[in-house]
């Protein structure tokens, strides 16, 4: 019996849905890293992943342990549970080695974590911002899938192209005339803080993803305090 | 890889205090490989008017060569310079001519427009659509973002012509340095009453 035979032409005019897994809730994220103390600062805003808003006011930012903050900006779904599983890890490990786990060990684990999901990643664009164990500021930036470097400073998110320039001209001195016989000088707390609303309101008035309130955590060897800057609804 | 990128390229142009800047970079490259550290992308058309041109090289150079054609015949005929406001009308019409097949370009007009010399600027995009603005304006597809965070930071009305050449130079060099396909250095020029003063920056080479 002959071998049923088959032409399959593809249908004109016909577009196809695809599911895609990700979507982009957009927002920006930074860290700047000082002499004793870190900054972290994200947006609050939740787009739909177009031109519409779903919230003003959620978090980007979680505090992780005294020393050591996180902040996320990508996929909303992702970074809620990457948070949780965050979270869960240090609950862990502070049980079974009865301390608290250390920035640059978060660092480390973060980064596994994400790699972890190598083929099917978190949504992602992840900074960590904190001071390590001897009390020196540290911030931490990463790609989706784990690869991370120390940094004196850093941003992600769809802001990052706008803010992260910004931050190499203030914060990198580049470009700046130095004389090489100065004394390399550090940001103060306030500076830093100053800098950052300035930067998210640059950054708000260009990315249309990015506005509404900023959260800004400012770690230093006394814990985490937090404060809450406003930026342009539109 | 978007047409418009295959070149690279930045343009800036800033308002100050009776008086206007401009600044590129100095990169000429074909996608990843550099051909020359040495060639700005901001043109004279006469001086009281400078304009700047992104985007594809081949057709920045027969843009800038149709405009100087119809600048000089502007001149013959009206027996004085084009004031930067018609210059950038009549480029916005010229590349609408070609909608349908459009030169890669994406202009940036500045000048001291009209008797009184009021700083100008304006941007377009590639079919010519204008963008008249009071502060600043900029092209160049690869570095647009980064240039719009330094901008928006280090810009402040009213700046007077050394402080607008601080921060258009810092604003160039800030955003091409985040930028794979721009830099090798800028060149920034400041345009007053007096004159044009222009300054090459020497920059990250790579």
């Amino acid at each position: 019996m002959a071998a049923p035979s088959f032409t399959v032409t593809p249908l004109q005019n016909v577009k196809e849905q695809k599911f895609s897994p990700y979507v982009n809730n957009g927002g920006t994220t930074l860290a700047v890293a000082g002499p004793d103390f870190c900054v972290v600062a994200a947006d609050t805003r939740l787009s739909d992943g177009g031109y519409g808003i779903s919230s003003r006011t959620v978090p980007k930012v979680t505090k992780l342990t005294d020393k050591c903050v996180i902040a996320t900006s990508g996929m909303q779904g992702d970074m809620i549970t990457l948070h949780k599983t965050l979270k869960a890890r240090l609950v862990m490990y502070e049980h079974q080695n009865g301390k608290p786990m250390s920035t640059t060990a978060i660092a480390q684990l973060l980064s596994n974590t994400l790699y972890y999901k190598r083929f099917f990643p978190y949504y992602t664009f992840n900074v960590i911002g904190g001071i390590d164990d001897d009390g020196v500021g540290v911030a931490y930036s990463y790609d989706a899938v784990g690869s991370f470097e120390r940094v004196k400073y850093s941003s992600s998110g769809t802001g990052q192209q706008l803010v992260q320039p910004i931050l190499d001209n203030q914060l990198g001195r580049k470009h700046h005339h130095v004389p090489t016989t100065a004394a390399p000088v550090n940001m103060t707390v306030e500076d830093s803080e100053a800098l950052v609303r300035d930067v998210f309101n640059s950054a708000g008035e260009r990315d249309i993803y990015t506005g509404d309130f900023v959260d800004i955590y400012t770690i230093t060897k006394d814990g985490v305090k937090t404060s809450k800057a406003e930026l342009k609804f539109d | 890889m978007s047409i418009l990128e295959y070149n690279g390229g930045a343009v800036v142009a800033m308002v100050g205090k009776d008086c206007v800047g401009i600044a590129s970079d100095l990169r000429f490259g074909i996608q990843a490989q550099t051909i020359s550290g040495t060639q700005p992308k901001i043109y004279k058309i006469h001086d009281k008017c400078l304009i700047g041109l992104a985007g594809l090289a081949t057709d920045n150079q027969t843009v800038f060569e149709k405009i100087r054609f119809r600048t000089n015949i502007y001149r013959l005929k009206e027996e004085r310079e084009i004031r930067p406001k018609t210059l950038s009308n009549v480029l916005s019409m010229m590349l609408y001519e070609k909608r349908f097949g459009p030169y890669f370009v994406e202009p940036v007009i500045m000048g001291l427009d009209g008797p009184d010399e009021k700083p100008f600027i304006s941007a377009m995009d590639l079919i010519g659509a204008p963008l008249l603005a009071e502060d600043f304006v900029l092209a160049g597809s690869s570095a647009s973002e980064a240039l719009y965070g330094v901008c928006e930071s280090l810009y402040r009305p009213n700046l007077e012509a050394d402080e607008l050449f601080e921060v258009l130079g810092q604003c160039i060099l800030s955003a091409v340095d985040r930028d794979a396909i721009s830099g090798w250095g800028g060149v920034v020029h400041i345009m007053t009453k007096e004159g044009i003063t222009s300054r090459y920056l020497k920059g990250r080479q790579d």
